[in-house]
């Protein structure tokens, strides 16, 4: 709220030449994970200000970027400090610059394409600024090449959840396929959610699989500005599945429990919750987007605790994507699913019965209930917890209803 | 100074490695009288020890403990085994349970012990970072769990029945170094470690001689309670396994579990195929780590990564001698050490 608030990001560069994601202990300029070089980073670090888009003079701008170039070669070389690039011409750089034009992620590279062409002039093409360029550009393709190399070492970072961003940014394009050509996603409402604060996003549930939290993650990545990671929590059981806990750990996201979830928002992060639970992702066809008994009011407790607002999210889409008609508890029993759902496809056509079908989502972010006002011991009311699950219900139900009505067509 | 003034400290367990570790460290300090219990000498000499040979379970122990005056009792004796004999456990958890008597008996002030969080258990269910309040839902399947368990569920019977000892229990992640034996390192040291396909679940490490410096840390402050104790921060266990330099097999779950039960009580026992159990390399078993820094006012001076890039200093292969891998390795290393260092002089300064 406040800008004394705000939250201060780690100043040090990954092993990969992007800029850390992590948050800033206390005190320092880095990240738990880079407290190393908060020594080095805290020396030599000049005093150049953020460079803003302003109305500067050429001269101005040159000025800042070889400041900046400066400083980003300074942690660099104190990351790696054997590192030094082949030689240099203006030509080959030229060269390098179009041929990594479409490739790779590095938000560097961009940002420094950008400023150059923003302070190339006539007559201030200084060679100094391209060398310093010509540095970075090289070691971001060398490091990015040799990713696999540095993974195979060990030679990457996770936060103390598990949260791994290589991982994210690797499966990043799966994950940009379904939201932006196969579901064809429309999101509205991100400005109801902050930058840097922290939230409760609770949203409906359906589809039989947990594709709707991937989407509303995928939502946030894509169209939030400041690219917020939405930390789901799932259930108990897809961590006994092979694979899907190791995916969904490195994905960020944590267990269902009070305490995970309040521990997450106290460090300011994003928690998302699907508070119906099986009920709500078993739903059979005939009940589609009839909002099922939203749990045990944990997730009201966890936002009290925390003092976190709760943003509903409504999910439109997804209800349609496996049309359930009916439930085996047999089968369940036998194979030890929590429900065992039968579709029009599944289980007769097999794992061609588990792709989904691509209907078109609408994902609307409503306005933040805030819970600050509800007194310290109001987690332990349980009166007041579930008037409000039962006032956060209704809401979600009603921006469900809305977003019904206005839809046309299912697929498109 | 006086010998009478002196601080008296017994160490059970002298003859196996942690008795013998913590024993020379503490009997480093010239203002404490460090008498050694076991019935096996120790292997190696140790300066300044008062070696006494008797068995744990001798029920003349209380007379020991207030004819010697001890203060301070750390108890270390313990056998690590995957088994669940009978055996082990009347010397861990009946043989603890006599101590303790013992030291109720003789008026001892300060009871130190050593526990691991594998007592957490590890369930598809567990908090990504685990209380010390916690129920205890470690699994009763490997002797060395079962044990513990046990001792833990007496001990808080005990702390609340006399709360005039300071009963100081620190429940390690797991050990790793190279010299210590605990069943992460022999998990490790397997060609090549068996994990399960598909579980990759967060873990916590702690080096060797953390595990000394904790202990001795706890028997000179005043402190009481129950301590998780690991290197800061978790990692994947295929991150671990990958700093470690070990490749391992991944076998397919229902597999692995109904082969352990089938290998079970055969030559290929549970101690040789699978040193650390199935669950926990599935499920998470993170502690919290709030409680050791804070109240215990610990820090481990070995960074998990570092840990661990020394342990793989001990196994030469998959790495050529000379290779461009094996120098940069090298390089690590020192880094590493040099580090390390750094940051134990800092300490010493402060």
């Amino acid at each position: 709220m406040s800008d004394e608030e705000k939250i201060v990001r780690c100043e040090a560069l990954t092993k990969a030449a992007s800029r850390c994601k992590n948050k800033a202990e206390p005190g320092s300029v880095t990240c738990w994970v880079h407290r190393s070089s908060a020594v080095k980073l805290g020396a030599q670090r000049p005093s150049v200000e953020r460079f803003a888009e302003q109305n500067l003079s050429d001269r101005e701008l040159r000025e800042r970027l070889m400041a900046e170039l400066d400083d980003l070669i300074i942690r660099v070389q104190g990351i790696s400090p054997e590192y030094s690039p082949p030689p240099f011409s203006p030509e080959k750089m030229v060269d390098l610059l179009d041929e990594q034009g479409e490739d790779g992620d590095s938000s560097f590279r961009l940002a420094l394409l950008k400023r150059l062409r923003g302070s190339i002039n006539e007559d201030i093409l200084d060679i100094e600024t391209w060398k310093g360029a010509w540095y970075m550009v090289n070691y971001t393709i060398e490091y990015q090449g040799d990713i696999v190399k540095r993974r195979l070492k060990g030679d990457y970072e996770t936060d103390a959840w598990g949260l791994d961003w290589e991982f994210i940014e690797a499966v990043r394009p799966f994950l940009d396929f379904m939201y932006k050509v196969y579901w064809r996603v429309e999101t509205t409402g991100i400005e109801h959610i902050s930058d840097y604060e922290r939230a409760l996003l609770v949203g409906n549930h359906s589809g039989q699989l947990p594709w709707d939290g991937a989407m509303l993650m995928t939502a946030l990545l894509n169209e939030h500005p400041a690219q917020r990671l939405v930390r789901n929590l799932y259930s108990k059981w897809l961590p006994t599945l092979p694979f899907m806990s190791s995916i969904l750990v490195k994905m960020g996201q944590a267990l269902d429990s009070v305490e995970n979830g309040v521990r997450l928002l106290e460090q300011e992060e994003l928690v998302g919750v699907f508070p119906e639970g099986y009920n709500g992702v078993g739903k059979l066809f005939r009940n589609r987007y009839k909002l099922a008994r939203f749990g045990r009011d944990g997730f009201v407790k966890m936002a009290l605790n925390a003092q976190a607002p709760i943003i509903p999210v409504s999910i439109v889409g997804a209800e349609e994507t496996y049309i359930t008609l009916g439930k085996s508890s047999t089968l369940a029993r036998l194979t030890g699913f929590p429900y065992f759902p039968i579709s029009l496809r599944f289980p007769w056509l097999g794992l061609l019965g588990v792709v989904p079908l691509p209907t078109k989502w609408y994902i609307d972010i409503g306005q933040p209930i805030p819970m600050d006002d509800y007194g310290s011991d109001a987690a332990v009311n349980p009166a007041l917890l579930s008037q409000l699950t039962d006032k956060v219900r209704n809401v979600i139900q009603e921006m469900v209803n809305n977003r019904l009505e206005q839809r046309r067509a299912i697929f498109f | 100074m006086a010998i009478s003034d002196r601080r008296v400290i017994l160490v059970t367990g002298v003859g196996d490695y942690w008795g013998a570790r913590i024993a020379a460290r503490l009997a480093a300090d010239p203002d404490t009288l460090v008498i050694g219990l076991d019935d096996v000498a120790p292997l190696e000499e140790i300066e300044n020890l008062d070696f006494i040979q008797a068995d744990i379970q001798n029920p003349l122990l209380p007379e020991l403990l207030s004819s010697e005056g001890v203060d301070i009792v750390c108890h270390l004796k313990f056998v690590e085994s995957s088994d669940c004999s009978e055996a082990n456990f009347n010397l861990n958890v009946s043989g603890a349970m006599k101590v303790l008597g013992a030291c109720a008996d003789a008026g001892v002030r300060k009871v130190v012990l050593r526990s691991s969080t594998a007592v957490y258990g590890a369930h598809a269910g567990n908090s990504a970072f685990i209380a010390e309040e916690t129920p205890l839902r470690g699994s009763s399947k490997y002797g060395y769990t079962r044990d513990l368990v046990e001792l833990e569920a007496f001990c808080n019977g005990f702390a609340v029945q006399f709360p005039e000892i300071s009963l100081t229990i620190l429940r390690f992640a797991n050990i790793v170094g190279l010299t210590a034996t605990s069943p992460m390192t022999r998990f490790l040291k397997h060609k090549p470690p068996r994990i399960l396909l598909g579980f990759d679940p967060m873990m916590q490490i702690i080096h060797e001689d953390d595990v000394v410096e904790a202990l001795v840390h706890a028997a000179q402050n005043d402190v009481r309670g129950v301590f998780n104790i690991a290197a800061e921060y978790a990692m994947p266990l295929s991150r671990i396994l990958r700093l470690a330099r070990r490749f391992p097999v991944h076998i397919f779950h229902p597999v692995a579990y109904k082969g352990f039960n089938l290998l079970r009580g055969s030559r290929f026992g549970p101690a040789e195929f699978a040193p650390i159990e199935w669950d926990y390399l599935r499920y998470p078993w993170v502690a919290d780590l709030r409680l050791m820094v804070e109240d215990l006012g610990f820090s481990p001076l070995y960074r998990a990564e570092e840990t661990l890039r020394e342990f793989a200093a001990d196994g030469q292969y998959n790495m050529e001698k000379d290779g461009d891998e094996r120098i940069a390795y090298e390089e690590g290393r020192l880094r590493d050490i040099l580090e390390i260092r750094r940051r134990a002089r800092e300490r010493a300064d402060q």
